[in-house]
């Protein structure tokens, strides 16, 4: 059984429980996460999936077989790039972050605060906070 | 450590739609997902069940695959560049009032169904849901696009009048297509 979604959260159950991230939720945010992922050195694909497990504490709920085309199109963007090795006879295709990658992470990193913060002063009612 | 039989099978229908090394690559994360439910206490059968269960429906992966694939990137790019292109020709046809050009209806008619035909072969390919056919399609409609602007750039040779400046920016249009469209063609054949 998998985790509830928000419309069981939403009829009166006390317990705490935590909300999968769906898909619909992530688009837009995808790559950043993938990018974020290899920022601390190369990972083959089922490293970034687990990568992205713990980052989100468990709570990404993608089909794992997605985030290789994913994976796939951020190399045909120059993101990352990838190369194969040999491990324990099966081949593994490992990825690593490039310059342009890099970048791009970091412009993804400054739009999601710019971006959070706005929809927290919204939602929240605090105040746009004011320019450094 | 043998494969599980729903493994193999699973692998099979990739294998059937998807070229080796993204197999390869879904095999290997495949059989880690499998190692890891079997860590956490699961039996063979249920960790099977369950890596099966988190990769996704092969359906799924394979429309995500070719949604990624380079085949459909370089028809977007063709579909979207084409009316440029186009109008580029258009607009020299015209200022050299092409129609008065000696050039045989047979070979008029046999131009506007290759265009139709390369444009047809682009849309598929631009939004199929299946790797493999999606990737014939955009190659068979790159060949077309650059044997068409190939075409043009003779016809114009042989029949303009005067190389003006519309003809001039026309074939320069097509030149740079025939380039993108050389350069695209290999790694959409091999993608």
């Amino acid at each position: 059984m998998g985790l509830p979604y928000a419309a069981d959260c939403l009829v009166g159950s006390p317990r705490v429980v935590l909300l999968p991230m769906r898909a619909e939720q992530l688009r837009g945010h995808l790559d950043a996460l993938l990018l974020a992922a290899l920022e601390d050195g190369p990972r083959h694909g089922y490293a970034v999936i687990e990568a992205l497990r713990r980052s989100t504490g468990g709570r990404l709920d993608l089909p794992t077989g997605t985030i290789y085309p994913a994976l796939r199109r951020l190399e045909q963007a120059g993101l990352i790039t990838g190369s194969w090795s040999v491990v324990a006879g099966r081949q593994r295709r490992e990825y690593r972050l490039t310059p342009a990658g890099k970048r791009a992470l970091s412009g993804k990193r400054a739009d999601w605060r710019d971006f959070a913060t706005m929809v927290s002063a919204a939602l929240e009612g605090k105040p746009w906070p004011s320019p450094a | 450590m043998a494969e599980p039989r729903l493994i193999g099978g699973y692998l099979s229908e990739l294998s059937a739609q998807l070229p080796a090394p993204i197999v390869a690559e879904l095999a290997d994360g495949l059989d880690q997902t499998y190692q890891h439910y079997l860590d956490q206490g699961l039996g063979p059968d249920a960790a099977t069940r369950a890596a099966l269960a988190e990769f996704g429906e092969p359906h799924i992966i394979v429309a995500a695959f070719t949604r990624a694939s380079p085949a459909r990137r370089a028809a977007r790019r063709l579909l979207m560049t084409g009316p440029i292109v186009g109008a580029c020709w258009a607009a020299a046809l015209t200022v050299n009032r092409a129609w008065a050009w000696p050039v045989p209806g047979a070979a008029r008619i046999l131009l506007g169904t290759a265009l139709i035909t390369a444009i047809g072969l682009l849309a598929a390919a631009a939004f199929g849901k299946h790797y493999r056919p999606a990737g014939r399609a955009a190659a068979a409609g790159c060949v077309g696009m650059a044997a068409l602007d190939a075409a043009m750039l003779i016809a114009a040779t042989l029949a303009a009048p005067a190389v003006i400046w519309p003809v001039m920016a026309a074939a320069t249009a097509s030149l740079v297509r025939i380039t993108f469209t050389t350069r695209t063609l290999h790694s959409v054949l091999t993608g």
